[in-house]
């Protein structure tokens, strides 16, 4: 098999195949919409975080209207509230919590008052009316009127002045000449010196849609009567009441009160949809580290100035977690939190018809597994993106393109480059060296130091196997395809005898593992214990350790690269995210194949950690770094004493491959190499080269389609005089502009690609 | 969706000529199709052989975009 069959079409209707509890579950482990720990504790659900950045960034106007949402009476609730928020504050592990009160009172105290949505706003048709007074009916009266209904308060005191003092006799000179200010300002109808009578009672019912009360007002007309405490409401009386203590206590009952005054207006059971109501828990991480200043700014017998309230709002750390955006490239790309991208990613599964706007996001994840192990949820995006692909590619809508480079690079590894002969005078073999794809396409003269050294110091014979573990095809989702390269692969180690497999990389070792039976090693462990060969030697300065993503999780992996770096004589130094935490090169997942500029993003992610030489031990990182200019080399480098060189373009790396294998056949199994020669010249300008990487065209691509035109003569000639081929080779029409030389020969000056098909169109 | 019919843009002075026919291309008929869509174009063709021209600038351009918003569907 050398091509990929192409969807036929885009009109494909079948169902998906991902739970959605699964996904849901997977996407509840981000804790990132999780509410900070002040304003999970506030039963009235202050916004503290955004009201402390604003209250921080002296914008009182806009902190007063935030804490207004709460508060209808900012000087009531911040003189008695019980700040459980403080509590909860995560700086007092630490230091002094923030004294978020005093904030609040100093907020409530010099805040302007913004009449943003006070002005114009149309009345709800519903009326309510409050009657009796009480810190209750005051902060309920506030309330509804904040909620745009039409307010009437009856009440026996002679004026606001005497209703005020009633509800809030604690209140000291300034703040009570405030909040007065406040209650005359707002929109409610008072009728004062009312005789509570239960006629004035029914006599309101009639008026009003809903009819609230104090407490001490319902006791006195209805004594007995019962309050359903989590509605606040007399459901006999029909009556919105219910006692409350304190003035967090009053603000709570108001709240609940509230919402069953909008239910009933509804015409509705006040039981329903009331969502979560009060203080809840928060999973929120919060990365303490970032806190600067640990002691809370004094408060004064009257309370925070606005330049003290100012300081200590800004001891605020903004509680949130970023773990995984602080250390992943591919979620900063795209600026959102994982929770998020993985619904949305989700979503782009389920569309079966339209446009799959995710197909980039969800294909330009490394699937390498940081996040899980930064997370202190242990979030999985790797997961979530790599069943989205398999479901992409189960419901036929998974598009070919972005992978199908990759993937004809593993049948290249697979079938024509691949390899797999039992040491010379061995019919079936102890172990067998498996390099992997990349080692042999890069450093093809390390994997043979490596065999030829495992050979001589190995009893049971030695076998080599040069092919894909079958890793690409399972990044790319393509199940089917994984199962039939496993397959394929037990075949070809049975014929050996079942070996041990000593892989030469992490990710073939993780991808091999799958193989159910199979005996597995690095060569890292073989080298550790049979110690290091003759002709090796570490860096002459520091250098700094890359661990692949294909050893996450493998401490013992990690561990034996190191301790073979140290027996080189290198010296290693520290960099931040190693281990189990190191980022990915950008070549895993495909990322390198289906978004560049996430795979660049990548691979600089990597290099900022640095600036010494890179050591990795996977062939891609090493690759990928020093394409990007870094001084890169693979532990098997440094083991035998190797150089791989400059980093080879794609068409290099799969005659590396080839020329491998052709050689340890030659050298080592005497056959004669079966080797194509062109028998012509063919030439390439600089231009070209770049190009033809840049653009994902091969060399061979390019043979064909000179091949073709020395057949058929079919070329047009340009404004230039330069002659411009082409041929269909695959899933993809592939261009060449190029010039004949005298000798027969052509110099390559161009080559382009597109998939679509083009024919001459009748009428 | 559709591909801009862009003869005169790609050729404006009639340079191009088919080599093994020997004779300049004209604006022909032309039809871009992938994964079950067609699209109408006029494109250079050699009037002699039928050899259909995709310069390389449409191929990166257009073509290419409109590939990946029907990958996309």
């Amino acid at each position: 098999m050398s091509q990929i069959q192409e969807r036929g079409s885009t009109h494909v209707y079948k169902v998906n195949k991902i739970s959605k509890e699964e996904m849901d579950s997977m996407v509840a482990r981000c804790v990132h919409e999780d509410p900070p720990f002040c304003s999970a504790a506030c039963p009235l659900k202050l916004d503290a975080r955004a009201f402390l950045e604003a209250a921080a960034a002296g914008n009182f106007k806009k902190a007063l209207l935030l804490y207004e949402k709460i508060a209808p009476f900012p000087l009531i609730l911040s003189a008695g509230c019980e700040a459980p928020c403080e509590k909860k504050c995560r700086l007092s592990e630490i230091g002094d919590g923030l004294a978020i009160r005093e904030v609040e009172r100093a907020v409530a105290r010099f805040g302007e008052q913004s009449r943003l949505g006070m002005v114009f706003r149309s009345k709800k048709r519903k009326s309510t009316a409050v009657l009796g007074s009480g810190l209750f009916a005051l902060l309920l009266a506030g309330e509804l009127e904040k909620k745009a209904y039409p307010v009437r308060v009856l009440c026996e005191e002679a004026d606001e002045e005497a209703y005020l003092r009633a509800a809030a006799p604690f209140l000291d000179g300034e703040a009570f000449r405030l909040e007065l200010k406040r209650l005359r300002g707002k929109d409610i109808q008072f009728e004062f010196g009312c005789a509570l009578t239960p006629e004035l009672l029914e006599e309101t019912r009639g008026s009003a849609d809903v009819l609230c009360a104090s407490w001490e007002l319902t006791q006195q007309l209805f004594p007995g009567a019962q309050s359903v405490p989590e509605l606040v409401y007399c459901e006999a009386e029909r009556l919105v009441s219910g006692p409350s203590e304190g003035v967090m206590g009053a603000a709570f009952a108001v709240k609940k009160a509230a919402l069953t005054v909008d239910r009933l207006a509804q015409n509705l059971d006040p039981r329903n949809t009331r969502g979560q109501e009060g203080a809840v828990d928060s999973k929120l991480y919060t990365d303490l580290a970032e806190a600067k200043e640990l002691r809370r700014v004094p408060v004064g017998e009257s309370g925070y100035s606005r330049e003290e309230a100012i300081r200590e709002a800004g001891r605020c750390i903004r509680c949130h977690c970023e773990e995984c955006l602080k250390s992943c490239a591919y979620l900063k790309h795209y600026k959102k939190h994982p929770g998020l991208l993985a619904k949305e990613i989700y979503n782009n599964t389920q569309i079966i018809m339209g446009d799959h706007q995710l197909n980039k996001p969800m294909n330009a994840c490394s699937l390498c597994g940081q996040c899980t192990v930064v997370c202190p949820n242990g979030f999985d995006m790797a997961r979530v993106c790599h069943l989205a692909r398999q479901n992409m590619v189960s419901t036929d809508k998974m598009p070919l393109a972005p992978h199908e480079f990759a993937l004809l690079d593993m049948l290249f590894s697979n079938g024509e480059a691949f390899l797999c002969r039992p040491q010379p005078g061995y019919e079936t073999c102890r172990y067998v060296f498996f390099p992997g794809c990349q080692a042999a396409a890069i450093a093809p003269a390390t994997v043979k130091a490596a065999y030829l050294d495992l050979c001589a110091r190995f009893e049971g014979g030695v076998a080599l196997m040069l092919g894909c573990c079958g890793a690409i095809c399972d990044w790319a989702g393509r199940y089917e395809m994984e199962a039939q390269t496993r397959d394929f692969l037990d075949r070809e180690l049975a014929k050996l005898g079942d070996p041990t497999v000593i892989a030469g990389c992490p990710t073939c070792l993780k991808e091999l593992s799958g193989h159910e039976g199979l005996k597995l090693r690095g060569i890292w462990d073989v080298l550790l214990e049979i110690g290091l060969p003759a002709g090796g030697h570490g860096l002459d300065r520091p250098a700094a350790m890359h661990d692949a993503c294909g050893a996450r999780g493998d401490a013992k992996t990690q561990e034996a690269v190191r301790e073979l770096a140290r027996r080189l004589g290198c010296e290693l130094s520290e960099t931040p995210y190693e281990g189990d935490r190191a980022p990915c090169c950008g070549y895993g997942g495909l990322t390198a194949y289906a978004n560049r500029e996430v795979a660049a993003e990548m691979t600089d992610k990597c290099l900022e950690r640095s600036d010494a030489p890179y050591i990795s031990y996977c062939m891609a990182c090493r690759d990928r770094f020093a394409r990007q200019g870094r001084e890169s080399r693979h532990i098997l480098e440094l083991v035998y004493g190797t150089d791989a060189g400059a980093p080879p373009d794609i068409s290099e790396k799969r005659r590396n491959r080839l020329t491998l294998k052709n050689e340890v056949l030659q050298e080592i199994w005497l056959e004669e190499a079966m080797e194509k020669k062109l028998d012509y010249p063919l030439r390439w300008t600089d231009e070209a080269r770049r190009m033809m990487d840049d653009r994902m065209i091969l060399v061979e691509d390019v043979i064909a389609v000179l091949e073709d035109f020395r057949e058929s003569g079919e070329a047009i000639r340009d404004e230039d005089g330069l002659l411009v081929a082409r041929r269909r080779v695959g899933n993809a029409t592939f261009w060449v502009k190029f010039s004949p030389e005298d000798d027969g020969g052509f110099l390559v000056r161009r080559a382009w690609s597109h998939r679509m098909r083009v024919e001459k169109r009748e009428g | 969706m559709a591909i801009e019919k862009n003869y005169y843009t790609i050729d404006p002075q009639g340079k191009l000529s088919c080599y093994k026919c020997g004779v300049p291309l004209v604006k022909g008929k032309a039809k871009f199709m992938y994964l079950d869509n067609g699209f109408p174009v006029e494109l250079p063709v050699c009037p002699v052989c039928g050899f259909v021209y995709v310069p390389e600038e449409l191929a990166l351009g257009k073509v290419a975009s409109v590939e990946r918003a029907l990958e996309d569907k």
